[in-house]
């Protein structure tokens, strides 16, 4: 999972803005009525930037971000008529053994590598050129979703940091700097990553997979704080608020109207 | 010390830190003092749980970390082994003694790790190379003391510390330099590489720490406190070897960009230490047989997984210096397996010699007969050939070749 977020983290430029960047399957709807989402024990940690630009994990900032997190997902999906089942630990689901969830788990950790990789970080496949999103966690997803009445499985990760003072206080100094000619207006160091990636349980493909990232390359200038119910919402909303169809979709969509 | 003195020291060091920075990369045997064991004593209690911010993010992350360890199909599962390593661990974990784990994986190399939150891992190819329980023992009280002496969030504090310094140093003397006109960029370079070998060498101080109280706590525990040092010598030896057969010269990492003291020096600082916490007239049982009984049922198969990297020269040491304490038929036949997979000219001959000793101990395993056998039938020694493959089926009748053997002694 951490390996994963960080090859999808190299994949994303260094901008000072907020951007997502989603496939989708061809034949991706995306999921609404009455449909049953579990989310599979959500990743998250948050972390402090230290004045020399490392990140330093904080449990209370982490603790805080996870439970508002997961609260602002389960609002957003009731608005789409979806059912929220929180997978909070590996044994947490009754009838399915935690070494099933962990397989899987690490299943998804290779193919989201995959997706990483041949999607995000530009190595092209010729065989699945044209083809939207063509991966899947094949019948093991499958069971899953039999055993458990679940349609959807949603893995997620999400990291967000902040500058220490001493990283402000260094940035201070770098603009300062641009009066006698040594200019460091851009030192970076805090900002938000988080990846989804949403697994069809009646078909086992992977049907979305969305990047977010938001940053700026100022120390102590942010676009959104998970720790908070507002920047959580504002998280939750960047990367799964807007899912595109699929392709196949789409087209049929505009044939329509 | 008078002010001015200390100020003078001061300067020197400053001096060369920024100016002997390459001279220093070229002397590659940068002495360290060693560290005294009765300097260490443990920073933690029992049940320690941690309090300050970055030590308590640490924890939370390693969480899952273990679980993912925990849970990993590399972990050997035997309940009896792991009772016994647990056991070690007790023995050798001071204060800390109850909150330890371990988990051994199954991998064929010679490592062990300690994480933050009292968790070992310790790889089946350490314990392959073990001769008895005080050598293991010495290796896990090793790695307890890191735990004991708070290594992972020291190491992480010194990072920050360093790297904060830097940062502020080189925006400093980037805007100083801006202010005056000088481009400060090459010392800015200088200072980063500096602060580079600075973390490695407090790496390598916190494992000499490891050592030092590691022999300490050995020693507490009633083991051979030298059992530390042989276990260095073995490696070094196995390493030369290896390194022969594939005609290559023994690596040797550059101490001053090791994360780790060389082996060489550690060997030497283990060998004092021993001396000075050895305490004279007492018996120190290296406890071998208790040793073999726990890992006698693993230990085919982490020969084989040994013999099966293919390199001679490192199992053919292993399997040596295991027979030291007298050979017997698993290692014979082991002997015999690494000159076949060699394959040079004339190492047909010599596996043949090893699987004919090994068939002759009782503990011979069923693989020794069945290659015993082939040798024999090749050498067109037929029905010594054909006794020993009936012998063959008789130990492994269920073997996956069994049908084809019983059909070769057919025809």
């Amino acid at each position: 999972m951490r390996r994963l977020g960080f090859a999808l983290l190299v994949s994303v430029a260094l901008t000072g803005c907020v951007q997502t960047r989603q496939y989708a399957d061809t034949q991706f709807a995306p999921p609404s009525g009455d449909y049953k989402l579990l989310v599979m024990r959500p990743d998250v940690s948050v972390g402090s930037v230290t004045t020399g630009g490392l990140v330093e994990a904080r449990a209370d900032w982490t603790e805080s971000a996870r439970a508002k997190l997961l609260t602002a997902l389960r609002a957003q999906q009731a608005t789409r008529g979806g059912n929220v089942l929180i997978l909070d630990r590996r044994d947490s689901l009754p009838g399915v053994s935690a070494e099933t969830i962990a397989e899987l788990e690490r299943l998804h950790g290779a193919v989201g590598n995959s997706i990483a990789v041949h999607k995000y970080l530009g190595d092209d496949l010729p065989t699945k050129r044209r083809k939207g999103l063509d991966w899947t966690l094949g019948q093991q997803a499958i069971a899953l979703g039999q055993k458990s009445g679940m349609d959807y499985a949603l893995f997620m990760h999400a990291e967000d940091s902040f500058a220490s003072t001493g990283r402000v206080a260094l940035q201070v100094l770098g603009i300062a700097g641009c009066l006698v000619g040594f200019c460091a207006p851009n030192i970076g160091g805090a900002g938000q990553f988080a990846y989804a990636s949403l697994v069809d349980l009646r078909t086992g493909k992977v049907v979305w997979f969305n990047v977010l990232q938001t940053g700026s390359q100022v120390a102590g200038i942010k676009f959104g704080d998970i720790r908070t119910d507002k920047g959580a919402a504002e998280m939750v909303e960047r990367l799964l608020g807007r899912m595109k169809p699929g392709r196949e979709i789409r087209r049929a969509q505009r044939a329509r109207s | 010390m008078s002010g001015a003195e200390a100020g003078h020291g001061l300067d020197r060091r400053t001096l060369l830190a920024a100016g002997g920075v390459l001279a220093a990369a070229g002397a590659t045997g940068v002495a360290s003092a060693r560290v005294l064991p009765a300097a260490m004593v443990p920073l933690v209690g029992p049940g320690y749980r941690p309090v300050d911010a970055d030590e308590r993010g640490m924890w939370q992350q390693m969480a899952r970390v273990e679980e993912e360890i925990a849970g990993s199909n590399l972990v050997v599962q035997d309940p009896a082994l792991a009772k016994y390593m647990q056991g070690l661990i007790a023995k050798v974990g001071g204060p800390a003694a109850k909150d330890f784990r371990i988990y051994l994986v199954r991998i064929p190399d010679f490592n062990a790790v300690m994480f933050p939150t009292g968790f070992a891992v310790i790889f089946t190819g350490l314990l392959l190379r073990m001769r008895n329980e005080a050598q293991l023992t010495g290796v896990i009280a090793h790695e307890a003391a890191h735990f004991l002496r708070k290594h992972q969030i020291r190491q992480w504090r010194d990072t920050r510390t360093k790297t904060d310094l830097f940062a502020i140093l080189a925006m400093g003397a980037g805007v100083a330099g801006g202010a005056a006109g000088i481009n400060t960029g090459d010392l800015t370079q200088l200072g980063q590489f500096g602060t580079i070998l600075s973390l490695l060498r407090y790496n390598r101080v916190l494992e000499a720490e490891a050592d030092a109280m590691g022999v300490r706590l050995l020693a507490e525990a009633g083991y051979d406190p030298r059992a530390m040092a042989e276990t260095w010598e073995q490696l070094i030896a196995e390493e030369k070897l290896s390194a022969k057969y594939r005609r290559k010269r023994r690596r040797r990492d550059i101490s001053l960009f090791g994360t780790h003291p060389s082996p060489e020096s550690r060997m030497a600082d283990l060998r004092v230490s021993a001396a000075e916490v050895t305490r004279p007239g007492v018996f120190y049982d290296a406890r071998r047989a208790s040793y073999l009984a726990a890992i006698e049922k693993l230990r085919p198969t982490i020969l084989d997984d040994q013999i099966k990297l293919n390199d001679p020269g490192a199992s053919q040491y292993i399997v040596n210096t295991l027979a030291q304490d007298g050979w017997n038929g698993l290692l014979r036949f082991h002997e015999g397996e690494i000159y076949r997979l060699r394959n040079r000219v004339g190492d047909d001959i010599r596996a043949a010699q090893g699987y004919a000793a090994a068939v002759r101990y009782a503990d011979a395993p069923a693989d020794a007969w069945r290659w015993h056998g082939i040798m024999l039938s090749k050498a067109g020694r037929r029905e010594e050939a054909r006794a020993a493959l009936t012998r063959y089926l008789a130990m492994a009748p269920n073997a996956p070749d069994a049908a084809f053997v019983r059909q070769m002694l057919v025809s």
